[in-house]
């Protein structure tokens, strides 16, 4: 009983399916955890790219006036605060409640949202669309490879000319084909990516179909009169699923990148959704300004890929451990 | 059939079959997007997006580019001009497609192809040192270094290299492909102006990249060197250095090979954000401006030189599979 434990652990080890799990769980809580709403701008001038870590407060100077400011200090007839970029003071009477706190972890963008919050929504967004995908394209890869596989000859040769044509073509292209020309959506979208996620899969299963369909496990399973759909359901997917798990946790990495790559390009679905290629873009146009509104998000894709990568990495590996000691 | 003696299978037949097959690939991908195109809602010559055009215009530029005639016709128009190397005039630039290509493919090549190069030089000098270093430590260190570089995307990349370099240090400009005074220079600092334009989109196309295949090489030259052959060349006499580079590294190098036509579609696809991002006037950023200005023949005009562009890469890797290691070439039949 050595083997398997040991195989756990060291797959614990490595950390990524932790990361992984963590980062997914953040992004489904996300509307929870968030400390603000992702779109709320109290005060643009005010909150405009603050940097992270910044405690500020919110100063209701107005029925539909709000300030933020940082630096507060009481004196004497009032407050004394900076707010972009300048001392400021405000008489004590013009303040119509108490000062509330403002804490931006990771600091607010161009029209002074916090980064955090929106980060939050914009990774369940992309991460859930992401899944979407894969699933899609699991779906459709391991039928058409499975089927591929186990009817040969025509229906063989047409699937895997199919799959040869869409892979001939650039998929950032293609989605960015579909998603200028028709409007984008989130259905749109997830056919798209799940689209042209699911040949390597395909190609994969067939692979495996075909080692599969000489085997005694499926000759066994033939004679004992199984239909095709048993076959492949029954027989044939619980042998490769730990394969086709690795190799879709691998589409699920690109298709965030490629994902991200689309909504930075302007191209990802419609607001309100935000992406974080959404987000990554507007940190491209306060570069000279702010470096944290780029450098947030492209971290945050950077860990999820790699955590996801390297749960891949320790999956394959339980599945088919190094020989060598 | 007939069963093949594998000597048939002569090295001409192979690039005869393989050249075909990739003829029909380019053709069916192409018809794909024309297909794509032509289903989509909405009209270019649309009088809204036309700026200070008329009905009476609009409806003559659909008439001058034949947008108004029926599905069957203009592909096939389509089809012949392309078989006669005529790609149409672009709508939005109201040149023809060709030349806007052909200046754009040109530039993309410029920024792809020292990419290219570097990657596959710096990934592979990476993971021969992990897989050869005897300390563990060495090896881990830069396995771990690849695969964090890996995970980042290179427009992820390009933003805090662009922060660091361009707006922070100044050392680099973080946009186009020339200074706008750099016309009438002199060839030299012509030269040196364009290379430094260069080094950001080139720095965030190779590094991730770069990271990959240095993990690759490296799982791959690891397993090589457990082999029964290097240690039987080590069993022989040879030297540590003699039996690793020449025998292992010869077996490592043969997936590398086939990870050289799958580098192309990955640098092309890539390409196209990084071009965007740094206005790099190339295939990937015209590709983007047509698809925004719904501009169907430059559309079409692009996707066909990608996907040309991915089927020879894919066809030059085989190639090359087949030329180191006959059994590819058997494998084929």
């Amino acid at each position: 009983m050595r083997g398997p434990r040991r195989a756990v652990t060291r797959s614990a080890r490595g950390g990524g399916p932790w990361a992984a799990t963590g980062i997914a769980l953040l992004a489904l809580a996300g509307p929870w955890v968030a400390p603000y709403p992702p779109d709320r701008q109290e005060d643009v001038a005010g909150a405009r790219l603050l940097a992270p870590l910044t405690r500020a407060h919110a100063l209701a100077a107005g029925p539909h006036r709000i300030l933020i400011v940082t630096d507060l200090r009481r004196t004497a007839d009032g407050w004394e605060f900076n707010r972009a970029g300048r001392r400021q003071t405000l008489a004590a009477l013009d303040l119509k409640e108490e000062p509330a706190r403002r804490f931006y972890l990771l600091g607010t963008d161009t029209l002074g949202r916090d980064l955090l919050s929106q980060l939050l929504y914009a990774a369940r967004h992309s991460i859930g669309l992401a899944a979407l995908c894969v699933a899609l394209a699991l779906v459709v890869g391991v039928g058409a490879g499975a089927s591929a596989g186990l009817a040969g000859g025509l229906w063989d040769e047409i699937l895997m000319r199919g799959v040869d044509v869409l892979m001939a073509v650039p998929r950032l292209l293609v989605l960015l084909v579909c998603s200028a020309l028709f409007s984008p959506s989130i259905p749109l979208l997830v056919l798209v990516l799940g689209g042209t996620t699911w040949t390597g899969l395909a190609r994969l299963t067939r692979a495996e179909t075909l080692a599969f369909r000489e085997s005694g496990l499926a000759q066994a399973a033939r004679a004992a009169g199984a239909s095709a759909p048993r076959l492949i359901l029954r027989h044939l997917v619980p042998q490769i699923a730990p394969l086709i798990m690795v190799f879709a946790a691998l589409r699920f990495a690109d298709t965030i990148v490629l994902e991200s790559a689309l909504s930075f390009l302007g191209l990802g679905v419609p607001p309100p959704a935000v992406s974080l290629g959404d987000v990554l873009a507007s940190g491209r146009e306060a570069l000279y300004e702010a470096w944290w509104v780029s450098a947030a998000p492209g971290l945050l894709i950077a860990a999820i890929v790699l955590s996801v990568r390297s749960a891949a990495r320790d999956l394959f590996r339980l599945h088919d451990p190094p020989s060598l000691a | 059939m007939e069963r093949r003696n594998p000597g048939d299978s002569t090295l001409i037949g192979f690039v005869l079959r393989r050249l075909l097959a990739a003829i029909l690939l380019v053709w069916a991908a192409a018809t794909l997007v024309f297909l794509l195109v032509a289903a989509a809602p909405g009209d270019p010559f649309d009088a809204l997006r036309e700026p200070g055009a008329s009905a009476a215009t609009a409806e003559r530029l659909r008439q001058v580019f034949g947008t108004s005639r029926p599905f069957f016709p203009r592909y096939l128009d389509w089809l012949a001009d392309l078989l006669q190397g005529d790609l149409g005039t672009s709508w939005s630039y109201r040149q023809p497609v060709a030349v806007l290509v052909r200046g754009a493919s040109l530039n993309t090549l410029v920024m792809a192809g020292p990419a290219l190069v570097m990657q596959f030089a710096l990934g592979l000098a990476a993971g021969i040192a992990a897989a050869r270093s005897r300390r563990p430590l060495t090896d881990r260190g830069i396995s771990a270094i690849a695969a964090a570089l890996y995970s980042v995307p290179s427009y992820c990349l390009a933003l805090p290299l662009a922060w660091l370099l361009a707006v922070r240090l100044g050392w680099l400009p973080a946009s186009q492909m020339h200074s706008p005074e750099a016309g009438p220079l002199p060839l030299r600092s012509w030269l040196l102006d364009t290379l430094r334009h260069l080094v950001l989109p080139c720095v965030a196309l190779i590094v991730p990249t770069a990271a990959g295949i240095a993990l690759y090489v490296r799982d791959q030259m690891r397993a090589a060197l457990g082999r029964g052959f290097v240690i039987a060349a080590r069993v022989r006499g040879l030297g540590r250095r003699e039996a690793e580079l020449r025998h292992a590294l010869r077996v490592t190098l043969l997936p590398v090979a086939a990870l050289l036509g799958l580098a192309l579609p990955g640098l092309l696809g890539g390409s196209v954000v990084i071009e965007v991002l740094f206005a790099w006037p190339g295939l990937g950023r015209l590709a983007y401006q047509a698809v925004l200005a719904r501009d169907l023949p430059l559309i079409l005009g692009c996707t066909c030189l990608m996907s040309v562009l991915v089927v020879v890469g894919g066809l030059a890797a085989d190639l090359a599979a087949a030329a180191l290691d006959p059994r590819a070439r058997e494998a084929q039949e």
